[in-house]
């Protein structure tokens, strides 16, 4: 470790500010919308990353000065964002508010495929075109830039809370932040107001692209998601939906990052940033800055689920649909469309895990893909170092997934609401940033190759039908556990606690103890499906279970009805075949699934099968 | 389209409608699976059509990344195949028939990967596979092409363990064991850098080269006061070049890919720190000088081929390459030209056979190649023995081979 010398100390404090800086520039839209609209916008990263590229078309391509360019990021971003409100969002208001969430993962898939169609995968060059000189400031050398970004960032934030505090439509926008019906029934036109929460953390993200475009010269379609990632973090390190707070979560953030890169090396950033950030949540379950005591949520708003009736599918339909999966083989010998239903069936395990622990016990997880790496780590190094057989290893890597996996999770149950979700997501970061860095055990990003093919009691099972069955046999085994669980007490009691904890917890349900059990019941079903992966696959790293493959996990959930089983595997086969389908548009496949997505929530906002 | 669009219309109508749902997606699925794919990206389109190249088309099956994260490589590959495609077409193609490529995107992920190649499998018209882009990727798609007998020519898979999936894994790619030393002695012997700060992407690749680099260069004599990993996605390297300043080097030694080596010397140019820089060849791009502006003049790289190069292969590629595109070839373009030539060849001594091709792997010697000079593979490794290396440096915004004078002020 380099010793830490003042001078160093001063260059990484104005490293970690300056980028601290822009954190909390997302971090604030993140947060009105948060507030105003109670919806964890999944958009925001891609009207960042637009608000970049504009920026970059301005000044290298057109060759303008920063003045005019900011202005007209301002504008292409506001109307964004105000189209996205209004077309996106605005009919799924009444909706459950799950069904807005799975919008925004539409619409943001859209635009980074747009955007990378107009623009090339190709990352693109925006030199800043202010000078490259630095001054000393008091033995600290300062950048142009960094001037600029830190200029920005304070006016910025001055010129949002003389507007929150002291004009008119500052105060409507704060009420209906604080109690929307109460807000609406005082005449503000809460509709209008959302508009604008939408159009003002538009332009404040677009600026922030424009800042970071220049701050690392360069821009790239798909920035979008590792800066909503930061902003995220920012806004849960202060306290979700409070702008004070976001603020001093980004500058936060930007420090404990640099600070951590200093210490540590580059290649833990994220370890040592989400460990600290699990850390403050689990001391400040709402953060640093956010409401001390947080107010218990009105009897059946808190949760995720709206007031809808699933769609009951007969008994008939059930086994029929069964048979006929049972008989795919049969009637198609193609090993494309069977591989394409094997991923669907083992993706439809770590949708039914999610939808076990999201719909049916209301703990909305980011973070089940780290279930899926740890069971497949699990299982193909026992079988690989120990010589375990595969029945055996796939089995404890099930097992090692839920305790383990559970053990992790363990932070999250203090928490509540939106909360879970960000911290899960935190966590499944953290296991495949261990994953990553204890080469010791993973052999690191070289990965696990030569993982033992899948057999059953000595029989190998290589053949792609046999594989395809062995899949099946395992979702419908999980299913039926799945079914067993929700049908009994312990169901109920889930349910119970998802409709309302302070009641549950008022006739004697131990909450936490009850939360473990849906992440223990679910960590069983996703750990089996990633150890099936893994030897399946025969090479695994950390790249295997990305971060990303949670939250296609809970579109599917999403898509099919929250809590709804059957919904669950209807999800994942659409989700599994759709991009499939799509191939003969080649570079546009995404930009349709995307529209897709976002059609399906606009007519269907209580998923395919409905809400359970 | 219309095939695309009625299992949703279905859906959106009524309750009865959606167990179809699961039907309908099925049969459409398998619609589309029995049709013999479309080629989605016909190659060569703009080459006249010579009429000694007759008959069906021999097709090649690739799975890279056209979208997602790492697109931009699968745009660069294209570009090499197309090129190479020209000129093998131009000639009347191979045993005269034309030869075609099927490029599916994989996004470079396994689970789509895994489809691909059982799409691949299935297609009776394909003879060989190339790709995919990352190890996890490609390697989890190893067991299905071995079982089915296809050749999968994994043409950037230095991961070692990559050709050992079975006998139908081959590889062009330089593994790090010939890469890194080189590099070493580059910077150390060559350069007399004594005190080298190490940046390097944290993947299988950069890791592994990292690590014998790493042996090299200690066993030369030269010693590294501070090594950087760094995970594909980071952008901010401000912090990790304040501490590899304060290690006070005299050499900074990128293992990177051009995207990221561009930002760090990008980032570079803001500290006080100015020392030579010296890169793998994987920054041989011009992506790396376009992202990297004026602040890469002067960064020494270890090249796999230089454009001015006289050898006629490597001149032939060079021209046709600015010709076509405007711009000039990178080392990821090259290796796919390249690759595209070996295929040529397999299939001219092997025919359209897909064991016949595996077996044509030791038969062929000798072919000309822009990186290699000539390859010829070994059937123990299924790799390329003795890639050679040329050292270039950036001058006036070109990559030109390094005349052996040190940069003045350096």
């Amino acid at each position: 470790m380099p010793e830490f010398t003042l001078r160093a100390f001063a260059d990484q404090l104005v490293n970690g500010l300056v980028i601290g800086n822009i954190y909390a520039l997302i971090a604030i839209g993140l947060a009105l919308i948060f507030g105003v609209a109670n919806l964890i916008n999944f958009a925001h990263g891609s009207v960042y990353m637009i608000g970049a590229y504009v920026g970059w078309v301005c000044v290298t391509g057109l060759g303008w000065s920063l003045g005019p360019t900011f202005i007209v990021v301002a504008v292409v971003c506001g109307v964004l964002g105000v189209l996205i409100e209004r077309f996106g969002l605005r009919r799924l208001q009444s909706e459950a508010r799950i069904a807005p969430l799975l919008a925004t993962i539409g619409i943001s898939f859209a635009l980074d495929q747009l955007v990378q169609l107009i623009f090339s995968p190709n990352p693109q060059s925006f030199p800043s075109p202010l000078p490259a000189t630095r001054v000393m400031l008091g033995g600290v050398s300062i950048g142009a830039l960094d001037a600029l970004i830190a200029a920005i960032t304070i006016t910025i934030a001055a010129a949002l809370f003389a507007f929150l505090r002291f004009t008119r439509l500052g105060w409507a926008l704060r009420a209906t932040a604080q109690d929307r019906e109460a807000a609406q029934q005082m005449g503000v036109d809460v509709n209008a107001i959302n508009a604008l929460a939408f159009a003002v953390a538009s332009v404040l993200g677009g600026i922030g692209g424009v800042m970071i475009g220049m701050y690392f010269t360069s821009v790239y379609p798909t920035m979008s998601y590792g800066a909503m990632v930061k902003g995220f973090a920012a806004n849960l390190l202060g306290g979700l939906g409070s702008v004070p707070g976001a603020v001093i979560g980004g500058l936060l953030l930007g420090l404990i990052e640099t600070f951590g890169v200093a210490l540590f090396g580059s290649t833990y950033r994220n370890l040592f940033t989400f460990v600290i950030l699990i850390g403050v949540l689990v001391l400040r379950p709402t953060g640093l800055f956010g409401a001390q005591r947080a107010m218990p949520p009105e009897p059946l708003t808190g949760t995720f689920v709206a007031n809808s009736k699933p769609v009951r599918i007969p008994w008939f339909v059930a086994i029929g649909g069964l048979v006929a999966a049972a008989l795919l083989p049969f009637i198609s010998s193609n090993p494309y469309l069977l591989q394409i239903f094997t991923n669907a069936w083992l993706f439809a395990m770590l949708a039914l895990s999610i939808t076990l622990v999201t719909g049916t016990a209301g703990q909305m997880s980011l973070g089940q893909a780290g279930f899926l790496a740890i069971g497949g780590y699990a299982s193909a190094l026992l079988a690989m170092r120990l010589g375990w057989p595969l029945e055996l290893s796939l089995l404890a890597g099930a097992a090692i997934a839920a305790a383990l996996g559970t053990l992790l999770m363990w932070p999250v149950f203090r928490l509540r609401n939106q909360y879970v979700a960000l911290a899960t997501l935190g966590i499944g970061e953290v296991i495949n940033q261990i994953i990553l860095n204890w080469e010791g055990l993973t052999n690191g990003v070289l990965g696990l190759s030569n993982i033992p093919p899948l057999s059953l009691f000595g029989l190998p099972i290589v053949e792609t039908a046999p594989i395809y069955w062995f899949a099946l046999a395992m979702l419908v085994v999980a299913a039926l556990f799945q079914w067993r669980l929700t049908q009994s007490h312990l169901g109920r009691t889930w349910r119970a606690m998802r409709e309302d904890e302070v009641a549950a917890r008022a006739f004697g349900v131990s909450l936490h103890r009850y939360k473990a059990l849906a992440f223990i019941a679910g960590g069983l079903i996703a750990g089996l499906s990633g150890a099936f992966t893994a030897h399946m696959y025969s090479y695994i790293n950390n790249e295997t279970f990305a971060a990303t493959t949670s939250i296609l996990g809970l579109t599917m959930v999403i898509l099919g009805g929250m809590g709804n089983m059957s919904g669950a595997v209807v999800g994942a086969i659409a989700l599994t075949a759709l991009p499939e389908l799509f191939r003969p548009l080649a570079d546009a496949r995404y930009l349709l699934y995307g529209v897709v997505l976002l059609l399906l929530v606009r007519f269907r906002p209580q998923g395919l099968l409905g809400t359970v | 389209m219309n095939r695309l669009s009625r299992p949703f219309v279905a859906m959106r109508s009524s309750k009865l409608a959606i167990p179809g749902v699961l039907v309908g997606l099925a049969i459409a699925a398998s619609a589309c699976a029995v049709q013999p794919p479309p080629a989605a990206n016909p190659p060569g389109q703009s080459a006249p059509a010579q009429p000694a190249a007759s008959g069906e088309p021999i097709y090649i099956g690739v799975s890279g990344p056209l979208t997602g994260p790492n697109a931009r490589y699968g745009v660069q590959w294209k570009k090499g195949f197309d090129l190479a495609l020209d000129a093998i077409n131009g000639k009347g193609g191979v045993r005269g028939r034309k030869l075609e490529y099927i490029f599916e995107d994989s996004q470079s992920d396994p689970k789509q990967s895994v489809v691909v190649a059982q799409k691949f499998v299935a297609d009776p018209r394909i003879v060989i596979e190339l790709g995919d882009f990352s190890s996890p990727a490609s390697m989890a798609a190893s067991p299905i092409y071995q079982r089915a007998g296809l050749v999968q020519f994994g043409f950037t898979n230095s991961h070692p363990d990559f050709t050992k999936g079975g006998d139908y894994m081959w590889s062009n790619s330089a593994t790090q064991a010939d890469l890194s030393p080189a590099l070493a002695e580059f910077a150390h012997n060559t350069l007399g850098l004594n005190r080298l700060a190490v940046f390097y992407l944290n993947t299988d690749w950069g890791k592994a080269t990292y690590d014998l680099f790493q042996q090299h260069a200690k066993k030369i004599g030269a010693e590294i006061v501070a090594a950087e990993a760094y995970l594909p996605d980071e952008k901010d390297f401000r912090s990790a070049l304040t501490r590899v300043r304060d290690a006070k080097p005299d050499g900074i030694v990128l293992i990177s890919y051009q995207a990221d080596g561009a930002q760090i010397v990008q980032q570079l140019a803001t500290t006080d720190l100015k020392v030579p820089i010296v890169g793998a060849s994987s920054l041989h791009s011009p992506d790396f000088l376009r992202l990297g502006g004026a602040a890469v003049e002067g960064v020494y790289i270890r090249g796999q081929f230089s454009p001015e190069d006289p050898r006629p292969t490597v001149q032939a590629f060079v021209q046709a390459y600015r010709a076509k595109y405007n711009e000039e070839p990178d080392f990821f373009a090259a290796h796919a030209y390249d690759t595209m030539n070996i295929v040529a060849a397999l299939i001219e001594v092997a025919g359209p056979d897909r064991r016949a091709i595996r077996d044509a792997f030791t038969q062929i010697k000798d072919v000309p190649s822009v990186i290699y000079g000539k390859v010829t593979f070994n059937p123990e490794t299924r790799r390329v023995a003795n890639p050679q290396f040329v050292d270039l440096i950036v001058k006036d915004g070109k990559f030109v081979t390094w005349d052996g004078s040190k940069q003045a002020g350096q």
